[in-house]
């Protein structure tokens, strides 16, 4: 299942994820996933709630590890041709060069500056010209330079939800990672923010490796080259979006496209 | 099919006519039962305090410049001489104004009256109390937000885990008294101490060379205390600030984590910032508790009656030609020799005057003296650590 073949391309793909169970303790929750986000492009994982599908994600900067039980039992996890769960792999590195935005925008209760600096700062970086310019550079990416630009000193609790959620993009790609990861960001946003979140993603794409996860089936086909059908814990169907959306290869998929989902 | 009764009688007037009296009755009942005991428990804390400002603020307060009895602040508590003379006059004066006044009087003397510590200020107290509050706050905050970080941040859930935090809850039942006893044992009579020629009872000593580190406790003084009383408020201090870490929002933690942050960075820079203002709370609340505390300091710190402040020890001066290394040194061991030194403290001295010596109205004219200074001062503490608090809040609110 992998749209390589569809999309014959020299580089290897940037994420892999190979034959791979997840569960907590016992209770296996993701059944043998095998897929892979391209370069510069958008994959977009969709199913029903519970499927899986943020579990999915997490799995790619390893935001599991925080729950004590979580594990992969089976198959591996590559990104960059590396398997991320080597023992050597730094865990602080390794979510450097793949960053994550979460569901509910959580910029800190600090300055808008000190909330796209953090990630820059706690990987050491005290200069202020280089703390500057990428502060810059990412409000930029994010289209917020031009609203923010002069209030770069006030709390970022200030700023609208749909900003709020932009600037947690802006911190996210602050430290210039491979891989974004995006859980999904529009689900508490108004329709009007949420337009300018999919309109950011196309730019983002441009510089990064976008894998979103989205609940919402028409913005999958707004912003996404590839989709993820999950459900159940289990891959259903994997491959070009138009081609998954317009003519789905499997009953299931065409049943949950249709809204007829039992 | 039937269909459930409508309300048994409408009255086409008015649909929602209540009929309920019992019900109401309750509800009245209720309320004003409710009310009753608030009341209840706003007017006894009223009358405390009245009863406290109106016996003691005129000890502490004059009706004439500069309005503050600073003779009562700024003094330490002395014996009081009371001599009446045959017209009746009465003449308040300590122990070296006694002899001048009964040498003039001759034979015009009719009776005079001693009483202990009732005399002078009580400046002793005040500044034992604070140095008592100074260090186990310090040694609680540090010894209690380190085990809230650990137990909160860092600890895995479990059996382990959850005896710790029924461990720590107990200690908060424990009675104060056996602190008392618990620092007796632990502080002034084992704690460890360099020193060249170690005593006969320390429990055990570990030859180092250069000296030797001997058990044989830091004696009755201000660091046996405040580690005690740290020890007192160490329950209410790790409960309470592992509560404001848990109200940090967890997507704080998941964000700086997943910006690569190690956990160590993520507890520094994105949760204990925001748990700081409820953490310097729950110390308000160590700060009274420690400051009230009787039983813990009166076998580890406390003194009935001193008459020299911790700083005012004899020291040898230093030979004119010390060199500067020498001055620091004497300079350091003033300075730590402060910290073991016996002291008293407001709430020992209060006891004393309460219940170890005669009463009579001199007696207790210094004790709600006291009483009044000492509420004044825990007050003025916790209004300023609730002001910081404030502050900090309206900085760090999410």
């Amino acid at each position: 299942m992998s749209p390589a073949s569809s999309h014959p391309e020299q580089q290897p793909p940037v994420v892999e994820v190979r034959d791979m169970d997840f569960c907590y303790g016992t209770h296996i929750v993701l059944h043998d996933i095998s897929l892979s986000a391209e370069r510069n492009r958008v994959t977009a994982l969709i199913g029903p709630s519970g499927c899986g599908k943020s579990t999915l994600l997490r799995c790619v900067n390893r935001m599991n590890d925080r729950v004590a039980s979580a594990r992969v039992s089976k198959g591996q996890v590559l990104v960059k041709g590396k398997n991320i769960h080597d023992s050597d792999v730094d865990l602080t590195q390794l979510r450097r060069q793949v960053g994550m935005v979460f569901q509910k925008s959580n910029p800190f209760p600090k300055s808008i500056y000190d909330n796209v600096a953090y990630g820059l700062r706690i990987h050491g970086v005290k200069a202020k010209d280089i703390l500057d310019d990428a502060v810059e550079r990412a409000l930029r990416s994010s289209a917020l330079w031009d609203e923010l630009k002069d209030r770069l000193t006030q709390n970022a609790l200030g700023l609208s939800g749909g900003q709020q959620q932009r600037l947690c993009i802006a911190r996210a790609i602050a430290t210039h990672p491979d891989v974004l990861l995006m859980d999904e960001p529009c689900s508490a946003l108004d329709p009007i923010a949420t337009l300018k979140i999919e309109e950011l993603m196309h730019q983002l794409a441009r510089e990064y490796t976008v894998i979103i996860v989205t609940h919402n089936m028409q913005q999958a086909v707004r912003v996404s080259d590839y989709t993820a059908f999950l459900h159940l814990g289990k891959l259903i169907e994997f491959g070009d979006t138009e081609a998954l959306f317009s003519n789905p290869k499997q009953k299931l998929t065409e049943a949950y496209l249709r809204g007829t989902f039992s | 099919m039937s269909t459930p009764p409508r309300h048994s009688q409408p009255d086409p007037a008015n649909p929602f006519a209540g009929d309920q009296t019992r019900i109401q009755m309750q509800e009245t009942l209720m309320r004003w039962l409710l009310r009753i005991g608030t009341l209840f428990v706003v007017s006894v804390t009223v009358a405390i305090v009245l009863h406290i400002v109106i016996k003691g603020a005129p000890v502490a307060f004059r009706s004439e410049w500069p309005f503050v009895n600073v003779k009562f602040l700024t003094e330490l508590p002395a014996t009081l001489h009371v001599i009446q003379d045959n017209q009746g006059k009465i003449i308040e004066t300590d122990v070296n104004g006694a002899d001048a006044v009964k040498k003039q009087l001759g034979a015009n003397l009719r009776q005079e009256k001693t009483i202990s510590y009732s005399g002078g200020g009580i400046l002793g107290p005040i500044v034992g109390t604070a140095m008592l509050v100074l260090v186990s706050v310090g040694v609680a905050l540090f010894l209690g937000v380190a085990s809230a970080i650990y137990l909160s941040e860092y600890a895995k859930h479990g059996k382990f885990i959850e005896m710790v935090r029924l461990a720590i809850l107990n200690l908060a039942g424990v009675p104060s008294v056996v602190f008392g006893l618990f620092g007796l044992g632990a502080f002034v009579l084992t704690a460890p101490v360099f020193t060249n020629i170690p005593l006969d009872r320390s429990v055990f000593t570990i030859p180092l060379g250069f000296t030797t580190l001997s058990f044989q406790g830091w004696d009755t003084c201000v660091l046996s205390g405040g580690f005690t009383l740290a020890f007192v408020i160490l329950p209410v201090i790790i409960t309470a600030s592992e509560q404001c870490l848990q109200a940090v929002p967890q997507g704080f933690r998941e964000t700086s984590m997943a910006l690569g942050a190690t956990r160590w960075q993520t507890i520094w820079r994105a949760v204990l910032p925001f748990a700081t203002p409820g953490i310097l709370t729950s110390s308000i609340l160590g700060i009274a508790r420690a400051a009230g505390e009787t039983a813990p300091i009166m076998f580890t710190a406390a003194l009935a009656f001193k008459d020299k402040l911790p700083w005012q020890k004899d020291q040898l001066p230093l030979p004119v030609d010390a060199s500067w290394f020498a001055h620091w040194e004497h300079s350091v061991t003033r300075f730590l020799g402060i910290f073991t030194e016996s002291v008293q403290a407001l709430p020992y001295h209060i006891y004393t005057l309460a219940a170890r010596i005669p009463q009579n109205e001199y007696s207790e004219r210094a004790q709600y003296g006291s009483v009044f200074v000492f509420l004044v001062l825990v007050a003025s503490l916790a209004t300023t650590s609730i002001w910081m608090r404030r502050r900090l809040r309206a900085k760090y609110k999410w």
